[in-house]
């Protein structure tokens, strides 16, 4: 009977402050501020929010056994550190792409302490942060925000880039890498010149770096960074200097397949003028003598 | 001695070795002179091209009415209880077997072609890209058409020199086959072996073909051989299925064969089903629907089991036919009530094209029956095709300015990049430079914007004059894929079309959608199958929502196609001469009599009376099994001990009787009597004189018969009615035509 009262008396007061700080993000968004005050103004009705948070806190405490043990909250904590660093190398490198081999490493951490926090092992004080962080509410937001930079992760086959253990590049991909530069110097070397020069004089290091591309794709050992190097270089090669193949045999073309197109009309014509049209020979059928049907039909036809 | 009645109807005298020998009658030798005598009264015969208003001599009707003479009375009293019990259950069996195997050989076509096609395409692709760089593209070209003309080469001649019926796609052949017609080698081994190969020859070859149409063929192939446990050709008697040997029995299981080809071909087993119950509907009952329907999906399930081991997923069961239309998802599926009339109008669109198709498809069929009619002609023609196929993609390959970005997962099997950018491939050579089945899928699965109008616009128009051109061709092929293919260009195209001018139609015209509609009005168009090819574009597209629009589609297809030409496959029937008898009789024929319709005078065989009343009727088959067992009176009067023919006999010359030619009769034997007593049927249908041609018709149609005899009001013999004489009235443009019987 008591614990019931007491959770739901706890229940209210939170649904009251929820309201309150929902009610003022709510007035935020619905206001149309221009976007470069709304920065200022948003840190700045954070800082309540934030107040009212710790209010919350220090107004109350969860007996002893609801609350998250100490060990829990540190790991919450540094989780919330690497979170944050990670995030903050993604943004940076989403364009040119470049979110596996800058991010690599703080993404290893990540994960490392994620699979601290969702590993069975007890920490000191006998608890385990799995059920507590993890999957104690409705909204699981610790596990949801590491899920969405996992299915990014995955996404960009970043996996593919990096050795095991989130040590260092892969040997392919700095190989990679290293064409690459020596391609992109080429171009620049005679982008201030002639076109046509660059196209015939960077064309090894380019095929070269096709190859090897091509190579890399057949083993699936590319991640999203690779792809878009060779996206951008491709489209650079092709596009802004021009140099893919033109058409230039038209006219063999033309002449073998109109001659081919030839070869038909003179076949249905030699077959229609020399082969022997075939003929049926007709059968007269044994008929009860009777014409009346015959001249029926021919009365018909009339 | 009772009194014997024989007849021969000119009917029976289409055997395989010609009319002259099959002049000669029966028994008596003396008639021969009488009979050349008349001809040389008529004149000689008259001779004139061919046309589609002919009836060949070459066709008989199956045996659908039971015999029931005395052997057959006595054998049914012989057989236990659970001797019917076995056969019941010898049935299912023999309908999964015929199930198992259709999927196999299913299985076998998609492997070989697969692999064939990919080394080509790998080969020429390379090649290409070679020569794009260093110059000589039209070397290419040359090595492109080289390769398709091999392999039609290799086609057209296994088809052209050794089994001719294996040409085209075989469902007008098992069309006639479930009407009632027998059609020459149509269901032998050989048949089967040189359609299976032909159809890999001419798909890797690269013709604007199918391989689905010749599954049918080949499942009621595998059905009428299963069923009959041996094989002629092969010079086996494995002794088993013995009942089976007769074309009552055959026939439901052709029409089972015919169904697990279906299934196997389009992953659509209640297609299958439906597809026998609208060829063959005139006889059916419940119990063979169930086994149907059981063959079908064994045959479905065999084909996915082992693709499934074969692309390295065994138990993924997600392959279910040769043609996988791949499934729509949810959202591109939902339509609108406003969309309907759109779809209507894409059916009336499609009747046209479809008419057109016909239309163009028959002129060049009868051309090729009166000029193109030596095989080494038929040859070369398959071959300038397949070099011309090659040759119009190439062109259109490389005059085209379509480049797309290549996707992330790579739907194009092999893309082109010709002279597109680094990392973009050339959008018509999706089109062209594929599979048929694989550029369906991308026609109706690629996002929106994959191909431009233009593309859409010149591939159907060079698709549709291509495919028209190559069906017909001595190689076997089908037309399902190519009529697929050229509405799902058109369809798509229109999808397009309809985004771009109206203001929302971005959102809910999703091109794929109007590229599946398409395909269903171009394919009802040319082939005019109405409630099998509904269920079985639902069913290959694994999606129940599209069966209100597709019925639509395909109805007014029909509709509008219908006003112009017949369907694909009955334009073929009829230029093929065959004697096939339609749902009902033609509309104006109530005032032709059965005097009017029927062959007379009949020969009768009698020793008693003459004109003789009927006693029953005797077919020509079992008389030369009579006589090939020298079943004389007087032998038998001789010999106290000789053996009593049985039914088995007649069962192990079937299907093959050997011709009249090769049963020798001596001097002495012609004198001899023969009881027919015993090996008649005594109670064949019969009709007086004054019925019309409807009631005979539908008799025939639901019975299945073969003969009728006329008899007058005494039971005397007048005339017998055979499949031709209903077959021969038709209407046609000037009221009722009556067709001229021919040697072919």
């Amino acid at each position: 009977m008591s614990p019931y009262r007491h959770s739901s008396f706890w229940g209210f007061i939170v649904f009251n402050i929820y309201v309150l700080v929902s009610g003022d993000g709510g007035n935020l968004t619905a206001s149309e501020i221009p976007p470069l005050s709304s920065v200022v103004l948003s840190s700045a009705v954070f800082k309540p929010g934030l107040g009212s948070v710790l209010s919350l806190n220090l107004l109350s405490s969860f007996p002893e056994d609801l609350e998250i043990s100490d060990y829990c909250s540190e790991l919450l904590h540094i989780f919330g550190q690497r979170y944050v660093a990670y995030v903050n190398c993604l943004v940076p490198a989403a364009r040119p792409v470049k979110v596996c081999q800058n991010c690599f490493s703080s993404y290893g951490s990540l994960t490392e302490i994620f699979s601290n926090i969702s590993s069975d092992q007890v920490g000191p004080g006998n608890v385990s942060c799995r059920d507590s962080l993890l999957r104690s509410d409705r909204l699981m937001l610790v596990y949801e925000l590491y899920e969405n930079l996992k299915v990014l992760w995955e996404k960009s086959d970043c996996h593919n880039c990096i050795t095991k253990g989130f040590q260092n590049l892969t040997s392919d991909t700095l190989h990679f890498m290293t064409i690459l530069n020596q391609t992109l110097t080429c171009f620049e070397q005679y982008q201030q010149k002639n076109k046509t020069e660059l196209c015939t004089n960077c064309k090894t290091d380019y095929k070269n770096l096709n190859v090897l591309y091509g190579g890399m794709e057949k083993n699936k050992t590319m991640c999203i960074d690779i792809e878009d190097a060779m996206n951008m270089t491709r489209r650079l090669w092709s596009k802004n200097f021009n140099c893919s193949f033109p058409r230039e045999e038209t006219v063999p073309v033309i002449a073998v397949s109109s001659f081919m197109l030839f070869l038909p009309i003179i076949f249905y014509l030699s077959s229609f003028l020399h082969s022997e049209q075939k003929k049926r020979k007709l059968i007269h059928p044994n008929r009860a003598k009777s014409y009346s049907s015959l001249m029926n039909i021919q009365d018909n036809r009339s | 001695m009772a009194n014997i009645t024989k007849k021969v109807s000119w009917s029976s005298r289409a055997d395989e070795s010609g009319a002259t020998g099959e002049g000669t009658p029966l028994l008596n030798g003396s008639e021969q002179p009488r009979h050349s005598r008349q001809d040389s009264l008529r004149g000689r015969p008259k001779e004139i091209p061919h046309n589609e208003k002919l009836l060949s001599l070459k066709y008989e009707s199956l045996d659908y009415d039971n015999i029931e003479n005395q052997l057959f009375l006595e054998e049914e009293r012989r057989m236990s209880h659970m001797g019917f019990r076995c056969l019941e259950i010898s049935r299912w069996v023999v309908c999964g077997l015929i199930g198992f195997l259709t999927g196999l050989i299913a299985c076998f076509i998609d492997i070989v072609v697969e692999e064939l096609a990919g080394i080509k395409y790998q080969v020429v692709k390379e090649n290409i890209e070679k020569f794009t760089e260093v110059g000589g593209l039209s070397i290419s070209l040359i090595l492109w058409a080289v390769f398709n003309s091999a392999f039609v080469m290799v086609g057209a001649i296994i088809v052209a020199y050794f089994e001719p019926i294996a040409a085209g796609s075989g469902i007008p052949q098992i069309k006639c086959y479930l009407n009632g017609v027998k059609i020459p080698r149509v269901v032998r081994l050989k048949t089967l072996v040189v359609k299976v190969g032909g159809v890999i020859c001419s798909v890797v070859g690269g013709l604007a073909v199918g391989k689905e149409g010749p599954m049918i063929h080949s499942g009621a192939v595998v059905a009428a051989g299963v069923s009959q446990g041996r094989s002629t050709s092969l010079k086996r008697d494995f002794k088993i299925f013995e009942y089976f040997r007769r074309d009552t029995e055959k026939r439901d299981f052709v029409s089972a064969g015919a169904a697990a080809g279906v299934s196997a071909a389009f992953g659509a087993p209640v297609g299958g089903v439906l597809f026998s119950l609208e060829e063959g509907a005139s006889f059916w009952n419940q119990m063979l629907t169930w086994r149907i329907f059981f063959a079908s999906m064994i045959s479905t399930f065999t084909l996915n089991f082992f693709l499934s081991i074969y692309h390295n997923k065994p138990g993924d069961l997600s392959n279910p036919g040769l043609i996988n239309f791949g499934r729509f998802e949810t959202e591109s599926v939902a339509y609108n009530l406003y969309e309907i009339p759109l779809f209507i109008a894409m059916g009336a669109i499609g009747g046209l094209l479809g008419a057109l198709f016909n239309v163009l498809n028959y002129w060049l069929t009868i051309f090729r029956i009166r000029y193109v009619h030596r095989p080494c002609l038929q040859v070369m023609e398959a071959m300038l095709v397949a070099a011309v196929t090659a040759t119009v993609s190439f062109t259109m390959i490389y005059f085209s300015n379509d480049c797309q970005p290549l996707g992330p997962d790579h739907t194009e099997e092999y893309p082109l990049q010709l002279f597109c950018a680094d990392g973009e491939y050339n959008s018509m050579a999706t089109a062209f430079f594929n599979t048929p089945e694989r550029s369906v899928r991308s026609l109706f699965h690629n996002q929106p914007g994959t191909y431009n109008p233009l593309t859409l616009g010149l591939f159907t128009l060079t698709y549709f004059f291509l495919a028209c051109w190559t069906y017909g061709l001595a190689v076997s092929a089908g037309v399902f894929i190519p009529s697929l293919l050229i509405g799902a260009a058109w369809g798509r195209l229109f999808g397009i079309l309809l985004a771009s001018i109206t203001t929302t139609g971005s959102t809910w015209a999703v091109p794929g959608k109007y590229a599946l509609m398409g395909a269903a009005a171009q394919l009802g168009g040319i082939v005019r199958m109405t409630l099998s090819l509904t269920v079985i574009m639902v069913e290959a597209t694994g999606n129940i929502t599209y069966g209100l629009p597709i019925m639509l589609v395909l109805m007014t297809s029909k509709i509008v196609g219908d006003y112009f030409v017949e369907g694909l496959y009955d334009i073929h029937i009829k230029l093929q001469s065959v004697p096939f008898l339609h749902w009902e009789a033609p509309a104006t024929s109530h005032w032709l009599t059965a005097r009017e319709v029927m062959s007379s005078p009949v020969t009768c065989l009698n020793r008693i009376e003459k004109p003789a009343k009927l006693c029953g009727l005797i077919l020509r088959s079992q008389l030369i099994v009579l006589l090939k067992h020298k079943v004389f009176v007087e032998l038998a009067r001789s010999r106290l001990t000789h053996r009593k023919l049985q039914l088995k006999d007649f069962r192990d010359a079937y299907p093959r009787f050997p011709p009249i030619q090769s049963i020798h009769v001596s001097q002495d034997e012609r004198e001899c009597m023969m009881d027919l007593m015993e090996f008649m049927n005594a109670t064949p249908y019969t009709v007086p004189q004054e019925t019309s041609l409807p009631r005979v018709f539908k008799l025939f149609r639901a019975l299945g018969l073969r003969h009728l005899v006329v008899v007058d009001d005494e039971n005397r013999v007048v005339g017998l009615v055979t499949r031709k004489d209903l077959a021969r009235y038709h209407l046609g443009k000037h009221g009722l035509e009556e067709l001229q019987l021919a040697q072919t």
